[in-house]
């Protein structure tokens, strides 16, 4: 592998129209190449918008976003996408699908790859994809992404109008593709059903990036407090939300020292420190822009 | 992992593509092909047996009803023959805006309304490439399809020149043109048109309905101007008189004393004496009639195609200009450093 980073926004900024407001502003943030990565946010934060520049449906209108360590254009032939309404062309049936990705992906289909995925959910080849259900549509558009050997797989919103059985049956797939060592990007804007199968975060709000990095690193580098009222400083610690119920304070921080011992400390659920940011938007954000590396990525890159 | 992407990408996928096109547009290419032998199929009907049936009437005519003899003459050729003139002239009239709706509504507008751009720009294949061959593919089969009716539509109607009474003339207006390469000219712009307003609005009934207005639009441009994109011929008539011309009329005025043609909106001719006593006055010595003669004929279909071709063209080039700075993002130096470098793989990606 020439790159070690998947994906890489610097300064990344679109907005439609000339008038239009910001859909993204000002995101920069490197997703390390192997991961599964979650983006999150509300519905409206940008996270299409992210994924739209990433797989070049869209162009940037300031900054730049860096793909596999190229363009998103030079990139396209190895990146899988998946659009949130799954468009497929309903008139041609299941194997003219996986035929056309075939003849449209010259050189690197893998055809047992994409029907496997497609078998998998127990499905007519033969079925026009017009007659489809959601789950069904799903698996289809997921066999031509995967068909396509990609190095990086984008997947905007896979989850919606699925059901229990068919979310699980996905996120199978989509983890034996990791363990090919795909990199997978899904966004979603319920953090629960990521939780578990996502090593890395991005948290989307108002179309600012506001927390990046591996979910690991970023519960551990923040801490769920309480503790009396009047005697509890918060002062030199970056405070993503407080609350005061009586003489009791319970804080979410991100400390920047060792805690005094008469707090009580927890390590917050993933859940909780998505909600915490999202519900503060004025608390600072956390990506590696802020502590991270982006020279030896260039000498990397050359 | 890209060691196991083993097979080297082919030099060219565009057999592929022009397959998966004809199979996603098969109804519009099944129509169309339907409609083109179905009009060349009435053409050459009219060309041989329905102008010979009408010409062989129209002679009984003039040599009985003419004559005032009882009639005998085959009424029902002519108006076989004028029937089915004017449906096959219709419809390849028809065709510049069925090229301009549908190339609006379902070569591109459909596709970004449903979404299924987002699947083909992400394929392989480059959205430019994907739009060549939206663009060429289709143009191909028009401008074959328009040319050959437009080709038979003239012969058929250079059949019945002098035989058939009722035949139109070169310079009716539907009749020149249906018969030659300016409306080919005209549904490759519609082509265009409609591809730039799928890819403009993404909503297919908007775009349906802004080509086919374009092309309205554009016909009666074409129409205004048409008289002027070659010059005339002038016929000129002494006092009294009036100047013969056969043809398309583009002006009409006084000569002068000094030999000067003076356009005049009013009393062209001494038609009444009024105009003689008003042409007195302003001193004419005769009249000219400026116009296009049937010799004028190619020239005037060729001049305005050519000058379309060019609008296609720039449309065309606005198009991929557009998709173009849509679909790439800003390279930077860097990234495009990195392109470079890795061969094979990103090759195939334009």
């Amino acid at each position: 592998m020439s790159s070690d980073t998947a994906l890489r926004a610097e300064a990344l900024g679109k907005r439609f129209g000339l008038r239009g407001g910001w859909a993204l502003r000002d995101c920069s943030f490197r997703l390390p190449a192997g991961r599964v990565c979650a983006v999150v946010g509300p519905n409206g934060a940008g996270k299409s918008t992210l994924l739209a520049l990433a797989a070049g449906l869209a162009a940037p209108t300031e900054g730049s976003v860096t793909v596999l360590g190229t363009t998103p254009a030079a990139a396209r032939p190895r990146v899988g996408f998946i659009a949130q309404d799954k468009p497929l062309y309903p008139q041609l049936t299941i194997a003219e699908t996986l035929r056309m990705g075939a003849d449209l992906n010259p050189g690197h289909w893998d055809t047992d790859g994409a029907e496997q995925v497609v078998a998998g959910g127990d499905l007519d080849p033969e079925a026009r994809v017009r007659t489809l259900s959601g789950g069904q549509r799903t698996r289809v558009a997921l066999a031509l992404a995967v068909g396509k050997r990609p190095e990086l797989l984008l997947l905007d919103e896979p989850m919606a109008d699925l059901d229990p059985l068919a979310r699980h049956e996905l996120m199978g797939t989509l983890m034996a593709q990791a363990a090919r060592g795909t990199t997978i990007v899904m966004s979603s804007h319920v953090v629960a059903e990521l939780e578990d199968s996502c090593d890395h975060l991005l948290l989307v709000g108002g179309g600012r990036i506001r927390l990046s990095g591996e979910i690991d690193d970023l519960l551990a580098a923040h801490r769920r407090v309480s503790g009396a009222a009047a005697t509890t400083p918060l002062d030199p610690h970056t405070v993503i939300e407080s609350r005061v119920t009586g003489r009791q304070l319970t804080a979410l921080i991100r400390p920047a020292g060792p805690l005094p011992g008469d707090w009580r400390t927890a390590t917050p659920s993933l859940e909780e420190l998505v909600l915490a940011h999202l519900r503060n938007p004025g608390a600072p954000a956390l990506t590696p822009a802020d502590t991270a590396d982006t020279a030896d990525e260039e000498e990397h890159a050359a | 992992m890209t060691a196991t992407l083993s097979a080297p990408a082919p030099v060219t996928t565009a057999p592929r593509q022009i397959r998966w096109l004809l199979r996603l547009h098969r109804p519009a290419v099944y129509t169309w092909a339907i409609l083109v032998v179905g009009v060349a199929g009435a053409l050459l009907w009219l060309w041989g047996p329905l102008t010979d049936a009408a010409a062989t009437a129209w002679h009984d005519y003039r040599t009985t009803c003419a004559r005032d003899l009882p009639c005998r003459y085959d009424q029902d050729a002519i108006l076989r023959y004028k029937d089915v003139y004017q449906y096959t002239t219709a419809v390849i009239l028809a065709v510049p805006f069925l090229t301009a709706a549908w190339a609006g509504a379902a070569l591109t507008g459909r596709e970004v309304e449903a979404g299924t751009v987002r699947l083909a720009w992400t394929q392989g294949v480059s959205p430019l490439r994907w739009l060549a061959a939206r663009l060429a593919l289709p143009a191909l089969l028009v401008t074959a399809g328009t040319g050959l009716l437009a080709l038979l539509h003239h012969v058929a109607w250079s059949a019945g020149e002098g035989r058939i009474d009722t035949a139109k003339h070169w310079y009716d207006v539907p009749t020149f043109y249906s018969g030659g390469p300016l409306i080919a000219a005209l549904a490759l712009t519609g082509l265009a048109i409609g591809a730039l307003a799928g890819l403009l609005t993404g909503r297919s009934l908007v775009a349906l309905c802004v080509s086919a207005l374009s092309v309205a639009v554009l016909w009666i441009a074409v129409q205004m101007s048409l008289p002027h994109l070659w010059p005339t011929v002038a016929g000129v008539a002494g006092r009294g008189r009036f100047p013969t011309y056969s043809g398309i009329k583009v002006e009409e005025g006084i000569v002068t004393s000094t030999g000067a043609h003076v356009p005049a909106s009013t009393c062209a001719s001494d038609a009444s004496a009024w105009c003689q006593r008003f042409n007195d006055q302003r001193h004419a010595a005769g009249f000219y009639v400026d116009y296009h003669p049937y010799s004028h004929y190619w020239p005037l279909h060729l001049v305005p195609a050519g000058l379309l071709l060019a609008l296609t063209a720039v449309l065309t080039t606005l198009t991929f200009w557009l998709l173009h700075r849509r679909t790439t993002g800003t390279p930077t130096k860097a990234a495009r450093a990195v392109g470079a470098g890795r061969g094979g793989a990103t090759g195939a990606a334009r």
